[in-house]
């Protein structure tokens, strides 16, 4: 009897599992296409306006960003790839759709500028202050208030404390 | 009422530029009566414009919706203190607070400054100069006293996104930084005008910059908290054109604040820092354009308007001026100092300086970048923050790595020894960070940087402390003591270290934003939503009218595991005269640990309620460190009336020979 009954409950078990699976993948399917949208909404612009991405548009109501949401969703449970996601986007609503300006022509001197201006900032300094530090020491040695060698020495020793 | 506004605004411009021309021709004629007479025409224009001010706020608490400013701006709901705040909640009354502060701070120095004699004259001319800019604007442009034909029983009311407190915190922190930069800005040009090129001018101006590092750091901790609670999408920053324009001036100020030591200490940078000053004014008014113009989209779009053209033209002009000014000063400003080795404190600060100035520059071509597109590739793009966390999220480090190896060198020339001894312990602290964090599981490669370097710089800052306590314990003075006195003898540096301990915690709750979660569910009442540790059971909606909105509100209880510790109400509000636009107000609660977030995102007609939870790791070290950089920066700003006296004799010294 009790074995009638574990066989019947696998049985049903079984049966519900096979019954519940799809809605369980259905599930995982959706809370995945979430998370993928979620991450979208951060590289596209919302069209109302706002000059912010879809993930922080700050209406509370806002149709140009729930129509674009919907689409990306759509998109997304389809099968697209984000690179297509993309260029389906930028053929309906232009490149100023994207958040971030892509990596190529005119773009490159947002993307690269700064770090060239920073390298040519550090170059100078590094070019400046050697010079500097090779600087012979006419205007040290002339000015009134140059130490004596142990005036010097006594400065280092108080400097060396002070820095300690 | 309104005629009076107009009349004392007409007269504020009228005086202000008589007294650009009195102050230059007082200088240049060497005329006692004429400066005399333009030092009074500063005091006059503030009068004038406290005036104008008074009249403005008189008219808005008295419910006058004849002035169209007023009934744009304000409602018979609305309560007392944000209709006081309706003087810098628009366009016209927000220029107008620009320039009564302009003119408060002009008689402040002209007042307490007068001992610098030969400067003054100038000082006041690039005052008054700015302060034409700004009256003539409100006279002839934007006028806070302009009149409706017919007066409106009640006004449109502040839009809802304004009535926060934040509105009474960020806009004049904000102002007060803002103008404060016309001070040493205007210093600067008179020590340029009167080839007194010395370091005089930053040492008189140095508690002016300090006061207006300080508005500006307060102003823009402020309007990230404020878009935090307010924005509802979990943020605090969204690296909109009108943030960026407010984080410009503060990243030329920082390097400005840095680089005048070397002046002070070394005699060089003599340029560099006229140059940065210059920047940080032109900026500040870049930011003043940009957030008047509404040339860039931004959610500060309230402030649209037509004159882009004329502050864009006023900025040429204050370049071009102060620019030619310095090309022509160049021979006088030799550099009489020189660098002992480049592996100094010295050459720290220098690359203090290009990074700074670098993430400027970072900062405003994103900013601008979309204007130089559409001009150069008929294109029009967006730079949104996707590219701004990009490109300055290595900077930000560099930063950070800068900052803490400063304390590290020695002035002058750091030694093998010297280096070594002073490595070992914050150099090891940052590189065990990093790997216990690798080991705790964490693989964000930025977070981990961000966090061995904010445990290095910490253990640099902590250990030139700890030192100077001990050599002062060394003397005889027990621990704490010597501790408390050490940081009260040598405030500037001690207040500046204060302060970076502030930006490393900064730092810490920036990093920890990378590891932010988020749900959203619809929900009906008794169903829960799981995020994290939490979990958030919907109550139900309750709904209620205020003064001035009806309050849509739901109730959520959350629990850490089975324990109840907390009931949240977000709420979706619908404010009179707003109809069109709900406003989402967020629930939050914060810990040490984290901040639980939650938006009320839609209502269905169904019964069911649609909400965003979001988990933020360490937002409160974010405004802990705000907090501690104000309080550094007062540290730094306490007077040392030895060093004052020391500055007046040295001035005076210079002034007889």
């Amino acid at each position: 009897m009790s074995r009638a009954l574990l066989g019947i409950g696998i049985v049903a078990l079984a049966g519900l599992t096979v019954v519940l699976a799809p809605a369980h993948a259905h599930a995982a399917d959706a809370a995945a296409v979430k998370v993928v949208v979620n991450q979208l909404a951060t590289q596209y612009m919302c069209q109302c306006g706002c000059g912010l991405t879809l993930a922080s548009c700050t209406h509370g109501v806002c149709g140009p960003r729930d129509r674009t949401l919907a689409e990306i969703r759509r998109m997304v449970e389809g099968g697209k790839t984000p690179a297509e996601i993309t260029a389906a986007l930028v053929a309906q609503y232009g490149e100023a759709v994207l958040a971030a300006p892509p990596r190529r022509g005119l773009n490159l001197l947002a993307w690269w500028g700064p770090y060239a201006a920073l390298l040519a900032g550090a170059v100078t300094i590094l070019l400046l202050g050697a010079a500097w530090t090779r600087r012979p020491g006419p205007q040290r040695a002339a000015s009134p208030s140059a130490l004596s060698p142990e005036q010097r020495q006594l400065l280092e020793e108080e400097l060396k404390k002070f820095d300690a | 009422m309104s005629e009076l506004g107009n009349l004392s605004i007409a007269l504020a411009a009228l005086v202000s530029a008589y007294g650009l021309v009195a102050a230059l021709l007082g200088a240049g004629l060497r005329r006692a009566d004429l400066q005399h007479s333009a030092r009074n025409a500063v005091y006059a224009v503030f009068l004038l414009l406290s005036v104008a001010s008074g009249i403005l706020l008189y008219q808005a608490l008295t419910r006058d919706f004849g002035n169209a400013y007023v009934a744009s701006y304000s409602s018979r709901d609305l309560g007392f203190w944000y209709t006081v705040s309706v003087w810098w909640a628009g366009q016209a009354g927000s220029l107008l607070f620009w320039a009564w502060l302009l003119a408060g701070f002009g008689a402040v120095v002209v007042w307490r400054q007068a001992g610098y004699r030969e400067l003054m004259p100038y000082i006041i001319a690039t005052v008054m100069g700015v302060s034409v800019f700004f009256t003539l604007l409100l006279a002839v442009v934007s006028s806070p006293f302009a009149r409706l034909a017919f007066a409106p029983p009640d006004g449109q009311g502040l839009n809802p996104l304004l009535q926060n407190p934040g509105m009474f915190f960020h806009p004049p922190t904000q102002y007060l930084g803002y103008v404060g930069f016309t001070i040493p800005f205007a210093f600067a040009i008179a020590a340029m005008a009167t080839k007194r090129l010395d370091d005089e001018w930053i040492r008189a101006t140095r508690r002016w910059t300090l006061a207006s590092w300080f508005f500006l750091t307060l102003g823009v901790l402020f309007g990230m908290q404020w878009a935090y609670v307010e924005l509802g999408w979990g943020g605090y920053w969204a690296w909109d054109p009108v943030e960026n324009a407010s984080l410009l001036p503060w990243l030329t100020g920082t390097a400005f604040l840095h680089s005048v030591m070397i002046q002070e200490k070394r005699d060089m940078l003599k340029v560099w820092n006229l140059v940065l000053i210059v920047l940080t004014f032109g900026l500040v008014i870049f930011g003043t354009f940009l957030t008047r113009s509404g040339v860039l989209s931004s959610v500060h779009s309230f402030a649209l308007s037509s004159m882009g053209p004329l502050f864009f033209a006023f900025m040429a002009v204050i370049l071009i001026v102060s620019f030619t000014l310095l090309a022509l000063r160049l021979p006088w400003l030799k550099s009489a100092g020189d660098l002992d080795s480049l592996v100094s404190r010295e050459s720290s600060f220098l690359f203090n300086n290009l990074i700074l100035v670098g993430a400027a520059f970072s900062v405003f071509l994103g900013t601008i970048f979309p204007m130089i597109s559409e001009a150069v590739r008929g294109v029009k793009i967006s730079v949104g923050a996707p590219f701004f966390n990009q490109v300055n999220v290595p900077i930000g480090l560099a930063l950070l790595l800068v900052m803490g190896l400063c304390p590290l060198l020695a002035w002058r020339k750091a030694s093998l020894a010297n280096l070594s001894r002073n490595f070992l312990f914050p150099g090891a602290l940052g590189l065990l960070t990093a790997v216990g964090l690798i080991v705790a599981g964490l693989r964000q490669p930025v977070a981990v940087t961000a966090f061995a370097l904010s445990a290095f710089v910490t253990a640099t800052i902590l250990l030139d402390f700890h030192r100077g306590a001990m050599v002062r314990r060394g003397h005889g003075e027990p621990y704490p003591l010597a501790l408390g006195r050490l940081v009260l003898r040598n405030r500037r540096r001690y207040g500046g270290y204060i302060v970076h301990l502030g930006v490393i915690l900064l730092f810490a709750g920036m990093a920890g934003s990378a590891f932010s979660s988020q749900q959203e569910a619809v929900l009906r009442p008794g169903q829960t939503v799981a995020i994290n540790q939490y979990t958030l059971r919907y109550e139900g909606m309750s709904q209620y009218p205020t003064q001035s909105a009806m309050v849509t509100a739901a109730t959520l209880t959350v629990f850490n595991g089975r324990e109840p510790i907390a009931v949240m109400n977000p709420q979706r509000n619908i404010h009179r005269g707003h109809e069109e636009q709900p406003m989402t107000e967020v629930a939050i609660r914060s810990t040490m640990m984290e901040d639980l977030y939650v938006i009320l995102a839609g209502i269905g007609d169904d019964g069911t309620a649609n909400f965003k939870v979001i988990v933020n790791p360490l937002m409160m070290w974010m405004w802990i460190g705000g907090v501690l950089m104000s309080l550094g920066t007062v540290v730094a700003f306490w007077p040392e009336r030895r060093e004052a006296l020391r500055a007046r004799a040295r001035y005076l010294v210079g002034a007889e020979a």
